[in-house]
């Protein structure tokens, strides 16, 4: 697994406008950032409840459904949430309007 | 107001692959809708929570911040939320790709 989230933040990283990466896991610990930490552990707080509540919502809607991706548009940035099986993926970029 | 709203349902409902429009008041009670009535009943419930903590989360993490848009994918389809001062508009639609 380790291999694999370095190349996704490698990938991640390289593109334009993104200016965080954070990578948490189910516990809701951060285990890979490229944001300091105390800001680190703020947004993985409140992506792990934002990311229950998405999964939790989809999965009442229609049980055969699943929860692949969540985009926050926001007026200063955009906030970009991918769940895997035993982590999830945040990105923070400004958009490129 | 009613005639604002019936604009975007006209707008947004021309789009291809668009399966669904909500159009939620304040209070998540559904005013308009083409979608059948206990579905949209359940999507406004639902979607609607999912909307405030998404919201709360972003001014937690900066006050000055706002949210704009929510975009919830599945496997099977896409929800965009919009909320507004007055209404918070719910499209789902089924991407081609």
């Amino acid at each position: 697994m380790s291999a694999e989230v370095e190349e996704l933040l490698k990938r991640f990283q390289s593109m334009k406008n993104v200016t965080g990466i954070v990578v948490v896991d189910n516990d809701g610990i951060p285990i890979k950032t490229t944001l300091d930490y105390t800001l680190t552990l703020h947004y993985a707080a409140l992506m792990q409840t934002v990311r229950e509540k998405a999964r939790q919502v989809v999965l009442d809607l229609d049980a055969t459904n699943e929860f692949t991706f969540l985009r926050l548009r926001t007026e200063q940035n955009e906030v970009m949430l991918c769940p895997q099986e035993d982590y999830f993926i945040m990105v923070i970029q400004s958009p490129c309007d | 107001m009613s005639a604002e709203i019936e604009d975007l349902l006209k707008r947004y409902q021309n789009y291809p692959n668009v399966s669904g429009i909500i159009i939620l008041d304040p209070f998540a009670i559904p005013i308009k809708t083409t979608m059948e009535y206990t579905l949209t009943v359940h999507y406004a419930a639902l979607i609607s929570t999912l909307t405030y903590k998404a919201a709360k989360m972003i001014t937690n993490l900066d006050a000055s911040n706002e949210l704009v848009t929510i975009r919830l994918r599945t496997k099977v389809h896409e929800v965009i939320v919009l909320p507004s001062e007055n209404y918070i508009i719910i499209v789902v639609q089924n991407p081609g790709t």
